[in-house]
C-alpha cells in the first residue's frame, strides 16, 4: 500500500539516509508514545512496524503488508493508525496534535517568566527532521517550538510528569546546558584577565584596581590610538559603567588594524571587568560589549576582483 | 461655428505634416521599408566643420577623451598659501570672555595656589612673543578670546627658578640647562613659550630658535666661515633673522645697555652705542651678521667693562636661550660641502655656538650673569629619528642622577649599532666646576594631574566651548582619554563639539 504513493517512497528513502543512532532513539521514543494512540484497529501491527524501523539499513515501507489471513472478520475498509496518514508529514502532525492536546489540558497551570524557565536544548531543525523522518518546513517547526516553550514555562514546581516526559522527548541527546564553567577569579595580585577578538586582532587585558591609567603594548592610550574614536571604543566598557577612574588597564594586543585592535580591547576589557564585578553584566550587555562580533574578511573568489566585485565589462 | 484653433495657446498653428498623402516630391520612389511616413524621418543635418571627418581621423565614438580645459583657475600669488598656513590668530571674538582670569605677572608666576588655573598672557607682551615666534600655528590659540596658558607643576617650578635667578638671594645668577622632551602634544613648545614670557617679565634677554630644523634643511644661504676654518659654515641670513628677532623683542632691555667691550673685528661697533643698535647692524648687513652676533654675545656675557669704557657699563641681565626641535641638530644637515659631502649639523657655527653652551664653561659659567638654556625636542616638525641622540639623552639623565659613566648601570648604545660620536660628545656635559652653573639635565614632560586638568577644562567651559558640567567623572574620563592628561589631547577633547545623535 505504501509503495504505491510517491510520498511513502520519499519517507522510505529518508529512513535509509538517517543515521543509525538517531533511528534507535526514535524507535524507543515512538514505542512510548504508541500508548497514546489507542483505539486504532491496526495497533498491533504498528507496534511491530515501529520495532522494525530500528534498522536503518533496511528499506522500510510506510507500513508492512497487511496479512489478511489473520483477520477474524474482514473490515469493510482498512483504516490507518494515524488519521494524518495521508498527509505529507503524518508523524509531525501527530506530534503537534499531541503537544496541543497536552497544552490544552494544562493551560490553566501557572507559568513563570521565560528567563526563569529551565533552559532546554531542543532539537535543531535538521536533527528534528531526522527524528521524524519527514521534510519539515522551518516555519512549522517554529510553531512546534513555540508550543514546547509554552509548556516549558509551566511552573517547574508543579509541572505534571506527563508534561515533563513529553518535553524530554524533544531534547537533543546529551545536555549542553549542564556544563558549568568554573567562575573566573582574580589572581593573587588582584588582577583580572580577559581575552577578546575582533577582525584579525586579539587582545589580552589585565585589569587591576587603580586610577584610570591605560597602557597598551607599553604605550599610552594616545600613542597607541591617535584617533579619539578608537580610544573611546577601547575604554567603552569602563566608560559606560562609570568605572573609568577605578581601574588600571594593561593590555597586549596584536594583529589586525587600529579599529580591530581597539575593539578587541573593548571585548577583553569587558570580560576582565566581569571578573571584578559580575553584577555589571546587564549594563555591559546593553552597552554592547558582551556580544561578540564574529565577522571576518570575506574571502576572494575566483573570477572576481575582490570578494564581490566583478571585473569591468568589456565588449569583446 | 467653433474655431479649431485654441486661442489660448495657439498650438495648432504649427500643424503636423500631413501624413495621409505624402507629397511625391518629398518621398523617394523606392519601396519604403517602414510603414510610417518617410516624412517623419529626421532630415540629416548639413555637414558642418565639426562633423567633418578628416583624412585618417578616428571615426569611432569618442566618449572617454575629454576636451582640454584651456581656462584654468589662477593659482594664488606666491607665498599666499604659506602665509595662510603659518598664520597665527591669537583671539576669537566669538569665544566668551572669562571673568576674573588672572594675568601672568611676577606674583602669579610663582603662586602655587594658582596651580591648575589658566593665566592670560599680558597684552603688551604679545608683540614681543610674536617677535620671537613663540606661538605656533596649531596650538589652538584661535579658539579663545585671548591667549592664556595653564600653570602646571613644571611651570611653577620654572617660575620659582627664574625668580631666584633674578632675585637677590644666593641663587642669583645661576645657570640652568635643560633638555625638554616628552611625547606628542605634551606641551613642550608651550613650556618654552611660558619660559619666554617669564623671561620678558623678569626683563631678561631672550634668544630663541623657534624652528631648529630650518637651520639644517638647506633653505638658508651658507658659506665657509673663513679661510682658516674651511670646514665651518656660517649662515648669515639665519643669523640676521635671529638678531632681528632678538632686537625687536628685547628692545626695552637692549636699548639701555651700551657697548663696553672692544670689538676689533667689527669696526662699526662704536663704544657707547646701544646694544639694540649693535644688533641692527647685523640685521641691515647680513654679511656681517655672524660677527655682530658674536659681539652682542660678548657684550651680554661680560661681567665688567674693559678699562676706559667703565662709564658705558651697566650690569647685564640674565639670558634665556630656547631652541625648539633639537633632534634636527643631531645628524647630518642637508647642506653639502664643496666636495659634495654632507655637512654635519655641528659644523654650522650657529648650531655649534648654541650646542657649546650646554658644556660647562672653562673658568667662568657659560652665562656669567645667569640665565637658562631650555632646548626642547619637537614632534610636530617631523624630526629625524636619531638613535645616538636617544641614548645620549638617557646618559644625560643618568649623569644628572649621579651614575658614574664607567659603571655598568650607565646607559650605553647597543653593541654594533651605528652611532654618531659627535652627538655623544656634544651632550656629554660633566659636572661643572663653577658653583653658579647647573648641570645639564633632561626633563620629561608628561601629562598634567587631574586637578590641573580640571582647571584647564573649566577654562574651556567658561569660554563657552565645553557645554557640559565639569565634575570629577567628566574630568577623569577626559584625563584617561587624553592618555593620562596629555595637555594637547585634553585641548583636542575639550574643543570637540558634541552633537546629540
Amino acid at each position: 500500500m505504501g509503495w504505491q504513493s510517491a510520498n511513502s517512497m520519499v519517507h522510505a528513502l529518508q529512513s535509509i539516509r538517517s543515521p543509525r543512532h538517531l533511528r534507535a532513539l526514535l524507535s524507543r521514543r515512538s514505542t512510548n508514545s504508541a500508548h497514546t494512540n489507542t483505539g486504532a484497529s491496526l495497533s498491533t501491527h504498528i507496534q511491530t512496524w515501529n520495532d522494525a524501523r530500528g534498522y536503518a539499513t533496511q528499506v522500510q515501507p510506510a507500513a508492512p503488508e497487511i496479512n489478511f489471513e489473520k483477520f477474524q472478520a474482514l473490515p469493510a475498509r482498512i483504516i490507518p493508525t494515524s488519521p494524518a496518514y495521508f498527509s505529507g508529514s503524518p508523524k509531525f502532525i501527530d506530534h503537534s496534535l499531541r503537544l496541543e492536546g497536552i497544552l490544552a489540558k494544562y493551560a490553566s497551570l501557572p507559568t513563570v517568566p521565560a528567563r526563569e524557565a529551565p533552559r532546554m536544548a531542543w532539537f535543531r531543525l535538521p536533527q528534528f527532521r531526522e527524528f521524524v523522518g519527514e521534510p519539515i518546513p522551518t516555519k512549522k517547526y517554529k510553531g512546534l517550538l513555540r508550543i514546547l516553550q509554552r509548556l516549558n514555562r509551566i511552573d517547574p514546581a508543579i509541572t505534571p510528569r506527563e508534561v515533563r516526559d513529553t518535553l524530554n522527548d524533544f531534547l537533543r541527546p546529551g545536555n549542553p546546558y549542564d556544563i558549568k564553567l568554573a567562575p573566573r577569579t582574580l589572581d593573587e595580585l588582584g588582577r583580572a584577565r580577559g581575552k577578546g577578538k575582533r577582525k584579525a586582532s586579539h587582545a589580552v587585558v589585565h585589569l587591576v584596581e587603580g586610577e584610570g591609567e591605560v597602557l597598551i603594548n607599553g604605550k599610552s592610550l594616545t600613542e597607541a590610538f591617535p584617533r579619539v574614536h578608537d580610544r573611546e571604543s577601547a575604554t567603552w566598557a569602563l566608560r559606560c559603567s562609570s568605572r573609568l577612574d577605578k581601574y588600571n588597564v594593561w593590555a597586549r594586543v596584536k594583529g589586525g588594524g587600529t579599529t580591530g585592535q581597539a575593539e578587541a580591547i573593548t571585548l577583553a576589557l569587558a570580560r576582565a571587568l566581569l571578573v571584578h564585578e559580575p553584577a555589571l553584566k546587564p549594563i555591559l550587555r546593553r552597552a554592547g560589549v558582551i556580544t561578540v562580533d564574529p565577522r571576518r574578511v570575506e574571502r576572494k573568489k575566483p573570477g572576481r576582483k575582490k570578494a564581490r566585485k566583478m571585473p569591468t565589462w568589456v565588449k569583446r | 461655428m467653433v474655431s479649431p484653433l485654441c486661442w489660448g495657446c495657439l498650438t495648432l498653428l504649427r500643424q503636423a505634416p500631413r501624413t495621409i498623402l505624402p507629397s511625391p516630391t518629398a518621398v523617394s520612389q523606392a519601396a519604403a521599408f517602414h510603414t510610417s511616413a518617410a516624412i517623419y524621418a529626421r532630415v540629416p543635418a548639413p555637414r558642418g566643420r565639426d562633423s567633418a571627418v578628416g583624412y585618417r581621423r578616428s571615426t569611432s565614438a569618442n566618449i572617454k577623451k575629454k576636451r582640454k580645459v584651456s581656462e584654468r583657475a589662477r593659482p594664488p600669488p606666491v607665498g599666499e598659501r604659506k602665509a595662510l598656513r603659518k598664520r597665527i590668530v591669537l583671539s576669537n571674538p566669538n569665544a566668551l570672555e572669562v571673568e576674573g582670569m588672572p594675568e601672568l605677572s611676577e606674583e602669579t608666576m610663582v603662586d602655587s595656589r594658582l596651580r591648575g588655573t589658566v593665566v592670560g598672557l599680558p597684552v603688551p607682551m604679545l608683540d614681543q612673543l610674536r617677535a620671537v615666534q613663540a606661538f605656533k600655528p596649531k596650538q589652538g590659540w584661535s579658539i579663545f578670546r585671548r591667549p592664556g596658558t595653564v600653570l602646571r607643576r613644571e611651570t611653577l617650578e620654572m617660575g620659582r627658578l627664574f625668580e631666584n635667578i633674578s632675585g637677590e638671594g644666593e641663587d642669583r645668577g645661576v645657570v640652568i640647562k635643560r633638555i625638554i622632551s616628552g611625547q606628542r602634544k605634551s606641551g613642550k613648545s608651550v613650556h618654552l613659550l611660558q619660559a619666554m614670557a617669564m623671561g620678558f617679565i623678569k626683563k631678561w634677554v631672550v634668544f630663541t630658535v623657534p624652528e631648529a630644523g630650518e637651520l639644517v634643511s638647506a633653505t638658508n644661504s651658507y658659506a665657509p666661515l673663513s679661510d682658516e676654518n674651511p670646514h665651518l659654515y656660517v649662515q648669515n641670513e639665519a643669523t640676521a633673522a635671529l638678531l632681528s628677532r632678538t632686537a625687536a623683542a628685547n628692545k626695552a632691555v637692549l636699548s639701555k645697555l651700551r657697548v663696553s667691550q672692544h670689538h676689533p673685528t667689527l669696526s662699526a661697533a662704536k663704544p657707547g652705542m646701544t646694544l639694540e643698535d649693535l644688533a641692527k647692524i647685523g640685521v641691515q648687513d647680513p654679511a656681517s651678521a655672524w660677527t655682530v652676533f658674536q659681539a652682542l654675545w660678548l657684550e651680554l656675557t661680560s661681567t665688567s667693562a674693559v678699562p676706559g669704557l667703565e662709564k658705558n657699563f651697566t650690569p647685564r641681565p640674565p639670558i634665556l636661550v630656547t631652541v625648539d626641535g633639537l633632534a634636527h641638530w643631531m645628524t647630518h644637515s642637508k647642506y653639502r660641502s664643496a666636495q659634495f659631502e654632507p655637512i654635519h649639523a655641528h659644523d654650522l657655527v650657529f648650531v655649534r655656538h648654541f650646542l657649546s653652551l650646554l658644556k660647562p664653561g672653562q673658568d667662568k659659567p657659560t652665562l656669567p650673569n645667569g640665565g637658562a638654556l631650555l632646548y626642547a625636542t619637537s614632534t610636530t616638525t617631523n624630526p629625524p629619528s636619531v638613535y645616538s641622540f636617544d641614548v645620549a639623552l638617557k646618559q644625560v639623565a643618568a649623569r644628572h642622577a649621579g651614575v658614574d659613566p664607567s659603571s655598568p648601570e650607565f646607559p650605553q648604545p647597543e653593541a654594533y649599532s651605528k652611532t654618531d660620536p659627535r652627538v655623544f660628545e656634544a651632550l656629554s656635559s660633566p659636572k661643572p666646576t663653577a658653583a653658579k652653573e647647573g648641570m645639564l639635565e633632561h626633563q620629561v614632560l608628561g601629562g598634567v594631574t587631574r586637578d590641573e586638568a580640571r582647571g584647564f577644562l573649566e577654562y574651556f567651559a567658561r569660554s563657552g566651548l565645553l557645554r557640559e558640567t565639569i565634575n570629577d567623572e567628566l574630568v577623569g574620563e577626559k584625563w584617561t582619554l587624553a592618555g593620562g592628561g596629555v595637555i594637547g589631547e585634553l585641548e583636542r577633547l575639550g574643543r570637540r563639539v558634541r552633537v546629540a545623535a
